[in-house]
């Protein structure tokens, strides 16, 4: 049995190590979002494009960008105040797949502005690609 | 038992699920995406590369997921045969390799091959101890999976095909003739990856196996195996070529036996989900046959699935009784049309003042007016997250391609046949008891009193004119329904509502059957 453990826990190390479960994700995600019609030639052209962009340090081909964090803000923030509140964020976090649910994030008291929820979807985003 | 890196594949999968299950989330899904997922495999595609890189754990996942993907090897046949000696394990495997266009490895065609030192190897250990070692045996096996196609590597060379690329056997499948042999050989086949999707072991009593060992001939030029009783061949010069090949007297067959039945039952505890067990002792083709059908078949996936179900018959094959048992079985939402429009017309929703005058006249209702109702319904969330049985619509081709259209497939149809006489029992027996408000049947639910009996009234809408004429209605469109709906399950209706339900229920569950073309 001793053999058993050590060789799920290899294989749990790994696939922690490369974030395969978060690339994963984001691959079906594309699949089901765009729905191409051969999904293997569209699966591996993004494969491509991720290892040439490793390679070569062009920015990574993000699922959301600017315009979709702003108008998820936009709904989040349904009375226009400029911020949304920390549960919200938390919550939205989360829908993202950017943060677990054990996760302990600051509440520094205030609401949250459009600036900081952009800069933090960047930030996380950018830390899980970066181990592909 | 210890267990391969491939047994972590399941819980990637089960991760791999929840990201993928519709349910969860609170928002709408579009209906497109979990329909392009069904229709394209999706699940099953991520699911095999997460095996495949759980197996191999390479360095840099990136270009080894672009290779599997390259090679597109998920559905070629990994199948296993195992048997008691003279059960017509090699026949089988022959026949199937040669139906399948695959390739097959047996303990004699690895030591055979030349240009391989382990091969030379081989052969000298099996003629001094009569069997191959088991690490030799698995390093040769290694290296015919690894090795490229060689017949088809000269047709290139040769300028006879336009296509550049090489196949590994690993492209084209294969299939093991008695490999593994023992439990340890099984488990030194399973840590390095190389797992069969299907295993078919052959089973017969040993005394059929030892008269029928005494009968086995070989042909030397094409080392097909023939018998002087089942399998004659039909051409004079095969006949005449044919040998007696050794240890096929009594005694040598029974040691063999013992030596296989000690070693098999440790071995197919190795193969929990995927063995089926044939008989073998059944003529060849009935044998090949139905290995053939298991191979062909896939095993049930992980897949989340969300059942959308049409079941389509006569009046009175207990569409509705069917229906009613599978929204109460697994939570689908019961959508009978006939009802819908009903309830419709009750709750004076906007679509009333269009219904009411067509069941006032008693006629059908337009198809766009019935497609608005069950759009509506068929919408809701409740619908969209938990699946729907729908029946009594569509009646004919032009409503199937209205519903087809607008984007509501169903997954899987179900077609209830009844004959004519039983209809006509099931419905012309049917009372209502005007004062309670129950349904009774005079055959199946008789009433519990006299009294109850006698003031019993049948509804007009059950007399035989009306139902042979809806009878009729139904199959003048339903050979053109039949063919809409190309993955259709036929069922015979006219059994007992738990026998069709459970005929109802596997086929929901199971992967839709391949057509065998």
């Amino acid at each position: 049995m001793e053999a058993r453990s050590s060789r799920e826990l290899q294989a749990r190390n790994y696939l922690e190590k490369h974030r395969i479960m978060d690339l994963l994700t984001y691959l079906t995600s594309a699949l089901l979002f765009f729905r191409p019609e051969r999904p293997r030639e569209y699966l591996i052209s993004i494969l491509e494009r991720l290892r040439i962009a490793r390679l070569s340090g062009v920015a990574l081909p993000f699922f959301m960008d600017n315009s979709n964090i702003a108008s998820m803000f936009e709904m989040l923030d349904s009375s226009n105040k400029g911020s949304i509140s920390f549960v919200q964020y938390k919550e939205a976090l989360k829908t993202l797949g950017l943060c677990t649910a054990e996760e302990v994030l600051k509440d520094d008291g205030h609401g949250v502005t459009f600036e900081k929820f952009r800069n933090e979807v960047n930030k996380r985003t950018q830390e899980i690609w970066s181990a592909f | 038992m210890t267990r391969g890196p491939s047994d972590s594949g399941p819980q990637g999968a089960a991760a791999l699920r929840g990201s993928m299950d519709a349910t969860t989330a609170p928002h709408r899904i579009p209906p497109q995406m979990p329909q392009y997922g069904e229709a394209n495999h999706i699940f099953e595609l991520m699911q095999n590369m997460l095996e495949q890189l759980l197996i191999h754990q390479p360095k840099d996942p990136i270009p080894f997921m672009i290779d599997h993907l390259q090679r597109d090897n998920d559905y070629v046949p990994k199948i296993v045969i195992l048997g008691p000696p003279a059960s017509g394990k090699t026949t089988i495997a022959m026949w199937l390799a040669k139906h399948l266009s695959t390739n097959l490895l047996s303990v004699e065609s690895l030591i055979a091959k030349e240009y391989s030192p382990l091969a030379a190897d081989a052969r000298m250990h099996y003629q001094k101890f009569k069997m191959v070692p088991d690490m030799l045996l698995i390093r040769l096996m290694q290296e015919r999976l690894k090795e490229e196609d060689c017949v088809r590597r000269t047709l290139f060379s040769y300028g006879l095909s336009q296509s550049t690329e090489q196949s590994s056997l690993c492209d084209t499948g294969w299939i093991l003739d008695g490999i593994p042999e023992t439990r340890e050989q099984a488990l030194t086949i399973q840590t390095l990856g190389i797992s069969p999707r299907h295993v078919i072991v052959l089973s017969a009593p040993d005394t059929i196996l030892i008269e029928r060992n005494l009968g086995k001939r070989i042909d030397p030029q094409t080392g097909e195996i023939y018998h002087t009783t089942f399998d004659w061949p039909p051409e004079s010069e095969i006949q005449n070529r044919l040998m007696v090949p050794a240890g096929i007297f009594e005694g040598e067959t029974a040691r063999k036996l013992l030596e296989y039945h000690r070693n098999i039952v440790r071995i197919l505890p190795s193969y929990p989900k995927i063995l089926k067990v044939i008989s073998a002792d059944q003529p060849c083709v009935d044998v090949f046959y139905q290995a053939l059908t298991y191979v062909q078949t896939s095993h049930r996936s992980n897949a989340p699935f969300t059942p959308r179900v049409l079941l389509c018959g006569p009046v009175g094959s207990g569409k509705s009784l069917q229906a009613a048992l599978l929204a109460q079985k697994y939570g689908l939402i019961n959508v009978c049309c006939g009802q819908l429009l009903k309830e419709a017309v009750a709750d004076k929703s906007k679509y009333s003042d269009l219904i009411q005058p067509f069941f006032e006249k008693e006629i059908a209702v337009p198809d766009n007016i019935i497609m608005k109702v069950l759009k509506q319904r068929l919408d809701q969330q409740d619908c969209v997250e938990r699946g729907w049985v729908l029946h009594g619509f569509p009646r004919d081709l032009d409503q199937a391609h209205l519903m087809d259209n607008l984007g509501y497939k169903p997954n899987r149809v179900f077609f209830l046949n009844v004959p004519f006489d039983s209809v006509i029992e099931r419905l012309s027996l049917r009372r209502t008891d005007p004062i309670t408000g129950e349904r009774y049947h005079l055959m199946y639910k008789p009433p519990p009193t006299i009294e109850v009996q006698t003031r019993l009234l049948q509804n007009p809408k059950d007399s035989e004119e009306q139902i042979k004429l809806k009878m009729d209605l139904f199959y003048r469109n339903s050979a053109e329904l039949e063919q809409f709906y190309g993955d259709a399950i036929t069922l015979n209706g006219d059994q007992d509502p738990y026998t069709v339900f459970e005929y109802i229920e596997s086929g929901i569950i199971n992967r839709l059957p391949k057509k065998v073309p």
